[in-house]
C-alpha cells in the first residue's frame, strides 16, 4: 500500500520522466530538421511554455533535454543530407557527407553519436554536478569582476568568433545600440524610441533571436538542396559496432575536442560553432600525412567532441551570472525567467532543485538520445528524408506565433519583420550573428555595471582585485591578438 | 511558393483559432510579462480565487515600459469590459504620482488590495551616515529616508538635495537579484526588502551579527491616515527614530512628500481593480473575502508570495482615498524635484492628480 507522501513521489518522478522523454524526442527531431537546431528549437518552445506554469521544474528539465537531444540530432541531417540541423553539425559535415554517400552513413553517424554521447556525459557531469559549487564564485565575483567579465565576452565574439573582426564590431555595435532602445536606467525615461511607446520596454528577445538564426537558416535550408546521400540500411549494425570501435580507436582525438569544447564554451558569449571548427582543425593538425574533407572518420570524430561539451560549459556562466554562454543559452536564459528563474541570483544559487532538474534533463536525455541513435538509426533516418517543404511552413509559423506573444499585436510582428531582415542581411554580407545577439543582450548589462563600477570603485581600489586584473588582462590580449593575427580561420 | 504561402497561412490560422476559443469568464489584465512578480502574484491569486467564482480567470499580460501601457490600456479601453480585472502593483503607484500616465485610481473600484512594509537593513561596520545603497524609481522612498535620517530637520528642498547627493552613494542599475548579491557582498551596505524577502536575504546577516535592522516605514492605516510601527520591527519606524535621533517628530513639505510615495509604492503593493458600476464587482469581493478566510487557499498564496495585510472590498477603496489625500501640490513638487535634482529621474508634475480642494 503506497502512503500519500510516496504516491506524491512516484507522482512527481513519472512527471518528470515524461517532461524527460518529451524534451528528448522534441530535441532530437528539431535537431534532424535541416536549419532547425537548439536555438530554433527552443525558441518554439514559447508557444507552449506556459505548460509548465504548475510545476516549473519541469520546464528546466525539458529545456535542458532540448538541448543535449537536439545537439546529437543534428548529426543526421549533416551526415545524410550535408546540411546541418543547425551550425554545431557543420564541421561534422565536413566529412561526415562524403563517408555518407560512400554507403557509409551509418558507420559515420555511430562514431558520431558515440563521440558526442561520451563527452556530453563527461563534460555534463563536471559541469552540472558541481555547478552548485561553482555558485560560490558570485561571492567572488564583484562588480568590477561582472563588468570585466562582460567587457571580454564582447572582445571573444568580435574577435575571435569570426574572421572578419571588423565586421564583427560593426555587428557588436548595432547590437549594443539595439539592447539600449528602451527605458534609460538613470532616468528611469523612454531612450530612443523615436516617439513609439512600443519601444519603451525594448526590443524583446525572442523576434531578436528568431530573426537572427531561425528565419535565415530555415530560408537557407529552402535553398540547400543538391545532393543527398542515398538510403542504404545494408550492413547497418555491422557499420555502428564500426563506427563506436573508431571512436575508441581514436579516443584521444574525441576527448580533445571535447576538452576544446568545454573550454570555448565557458567563455562568455562564444558559443556556437566555433568549438567544432576548433577540434575540427585540431585533428586535421594531428594528422597531416592524412587527407581530410573526403570521408575521414577523425574528421567526425573531432568536431562531435566538442558539441556536446560546448553545450554543457555554456551553462556555467548563463546560470552563475545571467551572462548567456551561447545564442542558444540567451533563449535558455529568457525561457528560465518565464518561469520565474532569474539567473544569476541569491535565490537559484540556493535552489537545489533548479540545479538537479539542469543536471537531470541534460544527462539523461544525452545519455537517452545516444542509445536511441545507436540503436534506431536506420528509423531516425527516415524523419532526415522527409522533404523539406513539410517542415518549412509548420517552423515559419511557430515563429511567427511565438514571436507576436509579447502583446499580440502589430507591432511585434513588425519587430520580427525588422529582426528577421537584419538577420538574412547579416547573413548575407557576413555580419557576425553571435556578435550582435551578444551585444544587444550585454548592451543594458554593461550600461548598469558601468554605472556601478563608477558609483562603487575607483581606479585605486580596482588595481587591488586580482581577478578584475586578470580578466580585463585576458581581454586586452584577445583585443591585440585579434586585431593583428595573420592566420584567421572562417567559421561563418 | 503559393503552396508554401498557402500552408503558412493555413497553419496560422489554426493556431489562432485554437488561441481565441477558450473564452474566459474573467480575464485577469497583468501590466507585466510572465515571470514578473506581479505576474506570479495575479497567477496564484487566480489560480485560488478561480475556486470561489463561477467561473474561470484567465490572465492577459500586456507588458510594456515600466509595466505602464497595461494599466494604461485597461483605463482606456478594457475597464469597459465588465469581465477585466486589473492587477497593479506598487511601482504603478510611483509611475502614477511621477510619471505622464493615462489611468486614474480614483476612476475605479477596489476589489482588494495588499499592504505591506518595507523594511531596511544595514551592515554592522557600515556608516549610516554615508550608506551604499541601490538607486532606481523603486527606491524613491528609501532615498527619501536616508536623507530625513541622515540631513535632519527644517531644511529647504535644495539643502535636502545637497546633503543627500554628499552622504549617499546611490548606485542605479540594479536588479533585485544584482542588489542582493551586491549587499551579500558587501559592495552596499544598506538594503531595503519587503517582509518576506526581508526574512530570507537580510536577516540571516542579522542573526550571524554583520547586519542590523536599519528602519522601516511603517504600515498605513487607512481610516486614519497615518502610519504605525511594525509589531515585528517595533520601534524601528523611521518617525519614531527621527524623533530620537533629533528630538522632534518629522514634519515639512519634504516629510509629506516622503510620506505621499512611500504610501502609494507600500500601500497599493498589489491590488485589483475594476471599472465602477461594473456588476461583477460584489460577487468579486465574496469571492476574495471567503479566500482570504480560507487557512488553504492563504497557505498556498503566503507559500509563494509571502504574507501580507488583505484590505477587501470597501477598505480597498477607503485605503485609495486615503492616498489620495496625500497628494498635495507642495508634497506632489518637492517629490518631483527631489527625483529630478537628487536621483536624476526625469519625473513629471502632474498638477491634473492634486485634488482640487487642496
Amino acid at each position: 500500500m503506497l502512503t500519500p507522501a510516496s504516491a506524491c513521489c512516484i507522482k512527481t518522478l513519472m512527471n518528470e520522466i515524461i517532461a524527460l522523454l518529451g524534451g528528448t524526442l522534441y530535441g532530437l527531431l528539431i535537431g534532424i530538421i535541416p536549419g532547425a537546431g537548439a536555438t530554433t528549437g527552443l525558441v518554439a518552445i514559447f508557444s507552449f511554455i506556459h505548460l509548465f506554469g504548475g510545476d516549473p521544474y519541469l520546464g528546466v528539465i525539458f529545456c535542458m533535454a532540448v538541448v543535449a537531444a537536439s545537439t546529437t540530432g543534428d548529426t543526421y541531417t549533416g551526415v545524410l543530407l550535408g546540411i546541418p540541423g543547425a551550425n554545431s553539425a557543420a564541421a561534422t559535415m565536413v566529412d561526415g557527407f562524403p563517408l555518407a554517400l560512400k554507403g557509409k552513413a551509418t558507420y559515420a553517424i555511430s562514431a558520431a553519436v558515440t563521440t558526442s554521447t561520451v563527452n556530453g556525459l563527461l563534460w555534463g557531469s563536471l559541469v552540472f554536478f558541481l555547478l552548485p559549487w561553482y555558485t560560490q564564485l558570485l561571492m567572488i565575483f564583484g562588480v568590477p569582476e561582472l563588468w570585466a567579465f562582460m567587457v571580454l565576452a564582447l572582445a571573444t565574439v568580435g574577435f575571435v568568433s569570426s574572421n572578419l573582426w571588423i565586421r564583427s564590431l560593426i555587428a557588436i555595435a548595432i547590437g549594443i545600440i539595439l539592447g539600449m532602445i528602451g527605458t534609460d536606467p538613470y532616468t528611469n525615461s523612454d531612450r530612443w524610441t523615436l516617439g513609439w511607446g512600443y519601444l519603451g520596454d525594448g526590443i524583446q528577445l525572442i523576434p531578436m533571436v528568431a530573426g537572427l538564426f531561425a528565419i535565415p537558416e530555415l530560408i537557407a535550408g529552402l535553398k540547400n538542396r543538391a545532393e543527398t546521400a542515398p538510403r542504404n540500411n545494408k550492413d547497418h549494425w555491422k557499420q555502428t559496432i564500426d563506427g563506436m570501435k573508431a571512436t575508441w580507436e581514436h579516443k584521444w582525438l574525441g576527448l580533445r575536442g571535447g576538452f576544446i569544447g568545454a573550454f570555448v564554451g565557458v567563455l562568455p558569449g562564444l558559443g556556437g560553432a566555433i568549438g567544432d571548427w576548433m577540434a575540427y582543425g585540431a585533428a586535421v593538425a594531428a594528422n597531416p600525412k592524412e587527407e581530410f574533407g573526403n570521408g575521414n572518420i577523425k574528421g567526425v570524430i573531432g568536431p562531435e567532441g566538442s558539441n556536446n561539451a560546448q553545450k554543457a560549459t555554456s551553462m556555467i556562466p548563463t546560470v552563475l551570472f545571467g551572462i548567456p554562454g551561447a545564442s542558444f543559452a540567451a533563449v535558455i536564459m529568457a525561457l528560465f525567467m518565464y518561469l520565474d528563474f532569474e539567473l544569476g541570483t541569491v535565490d537559484l544559487a540556493n535552489d537545489e532543485k533548479f540545479f538537479s532538474s539542469l543536471t537531470f534533463g541534460f544527462m539523461w536525455a544525452t545519455a537517452i538520445v545516444g542509445v536511441m541513435c545507436l540503436l534506431l538509426t536506420q528509423y531516425i533516418a527516415r524523419i532526415a528524408y522527409v522533404p523539406y517543404k513539410y517542415y518549412f511552413p509548420i517552423l515559419v509559423a511557430i515563429m511567427i506565433w511565438v514571436c507576436m506573444q509579447y502583446t499580440g499585436g502589430w507591432e511585434d510582428f513588425a519587430i520580427f519583420v525588422f529582426c528577421s531582415v537584419l538577420g538574412l542581411a547579416c547573413k548575407k554580407y557576413k555580419f557576425s550573428r553571435p556578435a550582435l545577439l551578444i551585444g544587444f543582450i550585454l548592451a543594458p548589462r554593461v550600461e548598469a555595471l558601468t554605472y556601478q563600477i563608477t558609483a562603487l570603485y575607483d581606479i585605486n581600489t580596482l588595481i587591488t582585485r586580482p581577478i578584475f586584473l586578470v580578466i580585463m588582462t585576458a581581454t586586452i590580449g584577445i583585443f591585440v591578438w585579434g586585431a593583428f593575427r595573420k592566420n584567421r580561420i572562417n567559421y561563418s | 511558393m503559393k503552396k508554401f504561402i498557402l500552408v503558412v497561412a493555413l497553419a496560422m490560422f489554426t493556431m489562432l483559432s485554437f488561441a481565441r476559443t477558450d473564452v474566459p469568464n474573467y480575464v485577469m489584465v497583468v501590466p507585466q510579462k510572465p515571470g514578473g512578480g506581479t505576474s506570479v502574484w495575479a497567477q496564484i491569486v487566480a489560480t485560488e480565487l478561480e475556486k470561489y467564482l463561477d467561473g474561470s480567470i484567465t490572465i492577459k499580460h500586456i507588458p510594456g515600459a515600466r509595466d505602464i501601457p497595461g494599466f494604461n490600456k485597461f483605463h482606456n479601453e478594457l475597464q469597459h469590459e465588465d469581465n477585466v480585472i486589473m492587477v497593479s502593483h506598487g511601482g504603478n503607484g510611483v509611475a502614477f504620482l511621477q510619471e505622464n500616465v493615462d489611468y486614474n485610481y480614483a476612476d475605479y473600484e477596489s476589489v482588494g488590495l495588499m499592504n505591506l512594509n518595507i523594511i531596511m537593513g544595514i551592515h554592522n561596520d557600515a556608516d549610516e551616515n554615508n550608506p551604499k545603497f541601490a538607486g532606481g524609481s523603486g527606491m524613491v522612498p528609501e532615498a527619501f529616508a536616508m536623507a530625513l535620517m541622515i540631513c535632519g530637520p527644517d531644511k529647504s528642498l535644495a539643502q535636502y538635495i545637497r546633503c543627500f547627493q554628499r552622504h549617499v552613494i546611490w548606485v542605479r542599475g540594479m536588479s533585485s537579484g544584482e542588489r542582493r548579491l551586491a549587499w551579500k557582498r558587501g559592495e552596499l551596505t544598506g538594503t531595503r526588502e519587503n517582509p518576506a524577502a526581508f526574512k530570507k536575504h537580510v536577516m540571516p546577516a542579522v542573526e550571524e551579527g554583520r547586519a542590523r535592522v536599519w528602519m522601516h516605514h511603517g504600515i498605513l492605516n487607512a481610516s486614519e491616515g497615518t502610519h504605525s510601527d511594525d509589531p515585528n520591527y517595533p520601534g524601528l519606524q523611521l518617525e519614531i527614530l527621527f524623533e530620537q535621533k533629533w528630538g522632534v517628530a518629522p514634519s515639512g513639505e519634504f516629510y509629506d512628500a516622503y510620506k505621499l510615495v512611500k504610501s502609494f509604492r507600500d500601500g497599493l503593493q498589489k491590488a485589483l481593480w475594476v471599472s465602477k458600476g461594473n456588476p461583477n464587482l460584489e460577487a468579486l469581493r465574496e469571492a476574495l473575502l471567503r479566500l482570504s478566510v480560507n487557512e488553504e487557499s492563504m497557505a498556498n498564496i503566503r507559500k509563494k508570495v509571502g504574507d501580507y495585510q488583505w484590505l477587501i472590498g470597501e477598505q480597498g477603496n477607503q485605503q485609495r482615498d486615503t492616498l489620495m489625500t496625500f497628494v498635495t501640490e507642495p508634497a506632489l513638487r518637492t517629490l518631483i524635484m527631489f527625483n529630478r535634482e537628487a536621483l536624476g529621474l526625469d519625473s513629471v508634475y502632474k498638477s491634473h492628480i492634486v485634488p482640487e480642494n487642496d
